[in-house]
């Protein structure tokens, strides 16, 4: 399959008082057409600097982005992107919310009709039709990051960039979430490039997991093929000797090469600590 | 400057030669006038002080003489003398009751420079000197007493001066209020102290000192009429000089005794005017005589029958948008009595005069004595020749126009002849006028050589 | 979940009847009662100490004389309204008279030239704070978007803003008034000078702080929104419109509830001083008559003001709980 997006040599410097900090360093990754990309590291690792500057929310300092073989210089809707936060417009509708993206979007190419079959299409997708006319503050988090992830499916994006979006929801919200993507992805067959501090998240939905090592001049550490057949089920996983082995290859790499040095985690304190993390992560970005 | 100026004088004595000429000739050919024509301009606006004074406006309004005249006049309280002014010169008023010495001020430039003319004056008298309790008791003792123990009438400064001088030795200012520097208040004030050997102060606006505070025993400063009795009540000043109902109110309050009236101090004094700018007249001809036609009508409905309406205006005066003191308060000197010390209720029939002795005819004389005032207390700074005098009070103060709407009140049969009897040939000049407090003779026609008469005063070619 | 909610409901309801009653009275004790309570402490208190202050002017005057107060302002306004009707029925003969005179006379209704009662002044006072307010609220909010949006534009204004924000609206006044006699001339001016004075200066005091808030709310808008948009490439006029505008609506709010608080205090100093109608000048022109009846008049128009003010606050409040989305911004 044909490489969609080149993320080419890209460093990242950003000045600050102290002086120039270097967040990124050589990262490089070409991702091919319907091709499900995991980005996963330490928090504070620059994940987030790199789907970033996909979206060109950032620019690079050195190197850049093609998508097509065309470097991408401003943001645009064909690298959609679901936030952390799910980022919905607090007064408007989760049908207005979408609307607004699928008007920009598909303003001379949709028919006003073909929107709203278009909108209330991709709210049936994330099972979110019952709730169209709901404000996001009259829902459930796991709701409005459905919505999020409507509204970034219905741009149509050539690749799909997600950036932690499980990370503010509960375990089980999280894995239906989850089983929802896998679903949605069955369909659609998208690009997507998913930001993850979940090593089972990363390995249930990824065809590949790019691993990246601790900043500061963070860089892809390694890349992990992850070769297990679709449709994939959890439970079935579980027993998985492949799925396992993945999983403590990906485990390896973040507790022992990359390991943080004021944490020495036990199996136990694993998920606080990653908790932790993510919650640290959610106020750095916000 | 100095041919130009005198050119302008005898361009002036001209047109008042030309003035007396007509006014002398009016009255007496009834019936020649042609019919006086709709206002050119119908709705108007005008600007007063919360003073008893203003009654002629107030009862032109309430007895539908304006609206008789075809004119819709609203009327509007003004918060001080210089917003007025500043009304009327910027047209925001139509016309004001103004202080006589506002007209001819701003004639001349003194403050806010404005041609403004005035056909009809407002009253005579209505002013009173206050002083605080507290002055009053230490002036007490100075004045003689008559049989029945009341201190005997006019009271004069004299009997202050013993107080000045005890302040002035104690290091503490006297301080005064009138209500405006070119007001009537602030000469009768200063005329009154004069007399009685009390050095109001100089003005010399040439050095730019407008304060009127050189050489002065007693310091004067503004205060809007409505304010005094708060501002002697807050200790700021001992004493003012003001027009009714603020002097009653100071008694009805308890907080200070008027000492003596406008009225002692020269006897039927003009007072008010109405002021309306050059331009307007000039514009709006026939709605300046029925304007003047209206006042005329309520000053003599004011005056009509011994005083007999006084009741009623007092009524309408007392009305929140008019004066808005209590009824007992403006009754009190409105309708010929006036109350000195707590008690001492004289009777004082001409306190307010609105119509009788010609009150409301403009005469040149009038205009006369206020430059002259102006002139000793160095608001004008150099010597003018008498013509001058004429020659300012010709430019503000039209009997013409008073003349032109008492006739045609005549010929629409609405007044009388023997209304304006008095007035048949008359030249614009008082007699020599007689009765103030110093006994000093004013005659209109010499103002320089008045002027020398005083003790305390600039006198012909003095400067400071 | 329908089937638990109804468990709940069935098994509580029996038990929890009264105490659900007991807690609704309680509720509504709180919210009526107590500020009644409050209310009848301040009368009793405010009586007592009336009868005890005596001025230059009579009595202090307690709760009864500015209820009477009340009723004769009333019964003026009534009365003023009757004298009206004639003038107009005068009027009427007066131009049928000229018109029969002189056929080509085009008749002219005017309006009343009377005085202004105390519902009069109330109205104008309240016409010229919205009119001040909406003025201000049409400059102030566009140009609080932005100098939010362009730091370079901040920068550049917010010297300015820092500077005249406290400046009192009262000083200037005298400009104002002076500058409008100046520009505003025309024959037949559609709205008095005094007016557009007023108007003015509600504008020039409601103006800063809804710059500032505006400003502020568009400053700190959450960052995530701002994503939004860049990545729907939403065109700049889209980006204010659908984005910014709505996002800095609390903010604007605040400084909208702030402006209106200050303008009608201004409001009424500036009438006071510049005696432009309204109930300013009510209250001015009854301290200068100094009338027996002045200070219990002034004390119910000071209780107007206070009551005119509770409820413009209000009515802003409940604009704001009808169109702004963040309803946790719109307390009390």
């Amino acid at each position: 399959m044909s490489i969609i997006l080149d993320i080419s040599k890209v460093d990242m410097v950003f000045p600050t008082p102290k002086g120039d900090f270097t967040a990124l360093k050589g990262v490089d990754l070409q991702i091919k057409k319907g091709e499900f990309i995991s980005l996963i590291g330490h928090s504070g690792c620059g994940k987030s600097t790199v789907l970033n500057i996909v979206a060109c929310l950032h620019r690079a300092t050195l190197g850049g982005v093609l998508l097509n073989n065309k470097e991408v210089t401003e943001p645009g809707p064909e690298r959609a992107v679901v936030f952390q936060n799910h980022s919905l417009l607090p007064w408007l509708t989760a049908y207005q919310n979408i609307e607004l993206a699928v008007k920009q979007v598909f303003k001379n190419k949709m028919s006003p009709a073909e929107m709203k079959e278009w909108i209330e299409h991709n709210l049936r997708l994330v099972h979110m039709d019952h709730a169209k006319d709901k404000r996001p503050d009259e829902i459930s988090g796991g709701m409005k990051q459905r919505i999020g992830i409507a509204r970034a499916l219905a741009m149509k994006p050539e690749v799909l960039l997600m950036d932690e979006p499980f990370g503010a929801l509960d375990a089980l919200t999280r894995a239906h979430m989850q089983d929802s993507l896998m679903e949605i992805q069955q369909k659609l067959n998208n690009t997507v490039i998913m930001i993850t501090h979940d090593v089972d998240e990363a390995v249930l939905l990824s065809d590949r997991i790019v691993m990246m090592t601790n900043g500061p001049a963070a860089t892809i550490g390694e890349i992990l093929d992850v070769n297990l057949p679709h449709p994939r089920n959890r439970l079935a996983l579980a027993e998985d000797v492949e799925y396992n082995r993945l999983r403590s290859a990906v485990l390896t790499f973040l507790y022992e090469k990359q390991r943080k040095v004021e944490v020495i985690p036990t199996a136990e304190s694993t998920k606080t600590t990653e908790k932790a993390g993510i919650k640290q992560n959610t106020s750095s970005v916000a | 400057m100095k041919t130009t100026l005198k050119n302008e004088c005898k361009k002036l004595c001209r047109t008042v030669i030309a003035g007396l000429c007509i006014s002398g000739s009016l009255l007496t050919s009834s019936l020649q006038a042609a019919e006086l024509g709709y206002p050119e301009k119908e709705e108007l606006k005008f600007g007063f002080i919360k003073l008893t004074d203003m009654a002629p406006i107030a009862i032109a309004y309430e007895k539908g003489f304006f609206e008789d005249e075809g004119l819709y006049v609203t009327i509007e309280s003004q918060a001080n003398w210089k917003v007025l002014l500043d009304g009327v010169i910027d047209g925001r008023l139509d016309g004001a009751h103004m202080l006589a010495g506002q007209p001819i001020a701003a004639t001349i430039g003194y403050g806010t420079k404005a041609e403004i003319i005035t056909p009809f004056s407002m009253d005579l008298n209505g002013n009173a000197i206050t002083v605080s309790n507290e002055i009053w008791k230490q002036m007490k003792v100075n004045i003689p007493k008559q049989a029945d123990g009341r201190p005997v009438h006019p009271i004069k400064a004299d009997a202050l001066k013993p107080v000045v001088e005890k302040y002035l030795d104690e290091g503490k200012p006297f301080n005064m209020g009138m209500v405006f520097p070119v007001s009537t208040h602030n000469y009768e004030l200063r005329y009154w102290l004069a007399a009685g050997d009390i050095h109001p102060g100089f003005y010399a606006p040439h050095k730019g000192d407008t304060s009127g505070k050189i050489d002065a025993q007693v310091l004067l400063s503004v205060t809007p009429p409505p304010q005094m009795p708060a501002t002697m009540e807050a200790g700021t000043i001992y004493g003012y000089c003001v027009g009714e109902p603020w002097n009653q109110q100071a008694v009805f309050k308890g907080i200070g005794v008027p000492v003596v009236t406008d009225y002692e101090i020269w006897k039927n004094n003009p007072e008010k005017v109405f002021g309306i700018t050059k331009a307007f007249a000039e514009k709006y001809p026939n709605t300046t005589i029925r304007l003047t036609r209206a006042l005329i009508r309520a000053a003599k409905w004011l005056d009509d029958n011994n005083n007999a309406n006084r009741p009623e205006a007092v009524k309408i005066l007392s009305q929140s948008n008019y004066v808005g003191a209590d009824y007992d308060v403006i009754a009190n000197s409105m309708t010929g009595t006036f109350e000195y010390e707590k008690g001492d209720v004289r009777s004082v029939p001409d306190f307010n005069v609105f119509f009788r002795y010609n009150a409301t005819y403009p005469y040149y004389s009038d205009a006369i004595w206020y430059l002259t005032q102006m002139r000793r207390w160095g608001q004008i700074s150099d010597d003018m020749p008498d013509s001058w005098y004429k020659a300012i009070a010709a430019k503000v103060y039209r009997p013409d126009i008073y003349m032109a709407a008492a006739q045609s009140l005549v010929d629409d049969k609405i007044l009388s002849k023997s209304d304006f009897s008095d007035l048949v040939g008359e030249d614009g000049f008082r007699a020599p006028q007689k009765h103030f407090i110093d006994n000093i003779v004013y005659d209109g026609t010499e103002p320089n050589a008045y002027i020398n008469k005083f003790k305390i005063g600039l006198k012909a070619g003095e400067k400071l | 979940m329908t089937a638990v909610i109804s468990k709940k409901a069935l098994g509580i309801a029996p038990m929890s009847n009264n105490k659900m009653i007991m807690s609704f009275i309680s509720e509504k004790v709180q919210a009526l009662i107590l500020p009644m309570a409050g209310i009848f402490c301040f009368m009793l208190l405010w009586s007592l100490t009336a009868s005890s202050i005596d001025t230059s002017l009579g009595k202090f005057p307690g709760p009864h004389a500015v209820a009477t107060q009340v009723v004769n302002l009333i019964d003026e306004h009534n009365a003023e309204r009757d004298k009206a009707d004639v003038f107009y029925i005068r009027q009427d003969e007066r131009n049928k008279v000229r018109m029969a005179k002189d056929p080509s006379y085009q008749p002219k209704v005017r309006i009343y030239t009377g005085k202004e009662t105390f519902l009069d002044q109330i109205l104008t006072s309240l016409v010229t704070v919205i009119s001040g307010f909406l003025v201000a609220a049409v400059i102030a909010i566009p140009l609080g978007i932005a100098i939010g949006l362009s730091k370079t534009l901040n920068t550049a204004i917010n010297p300015i803003i820092q500077i005249f924000k406290p400046v009192s609206p009262l000083a200037w006044l005298p400009i104002v008034t002076m500058v409008v006699s100046a520009l505003y001339v025309s024959p037949d001016p559609m709205f008095a000078k005094s007016f557009i004075t007023s108007l003015i200066t509600v504008t020039l005091c409601s103006l800063w702080p809804m710059v500032i808030n505006t400003s502020f709310g568009v400053v700190s808008m959450n960052q995530d929104w701002v994503n939004v948009s860049k990545v729907l490439s939403l065109p700049k006029h889209v980006h204010i419109q659908k984005i910014v505008l709505p996002a800095s609506i609390p903010a604007i709010f605040t400084g909208m509830r702030m402006s209106l608080g200050i303008a009608w205090m201004v409001l009424i100093a500036a009438e006071m001083l510049s005696q432009s109608p309204g109930l300013g000048k009510f209250v001015w022109d009854e301290f200068q008559n100094g009338s027996s009846q002045s200070l219990s008049r002034i004390m119910t128009a000071v209780l107007t003001i206070g009551l005119i003010g509770y409820l413009l606050d209000r009515t802003m409040l409940q604009l704001q709980r009808i169109l702004s989305w963040d309803k946790s911004s719109a307390q009390l």
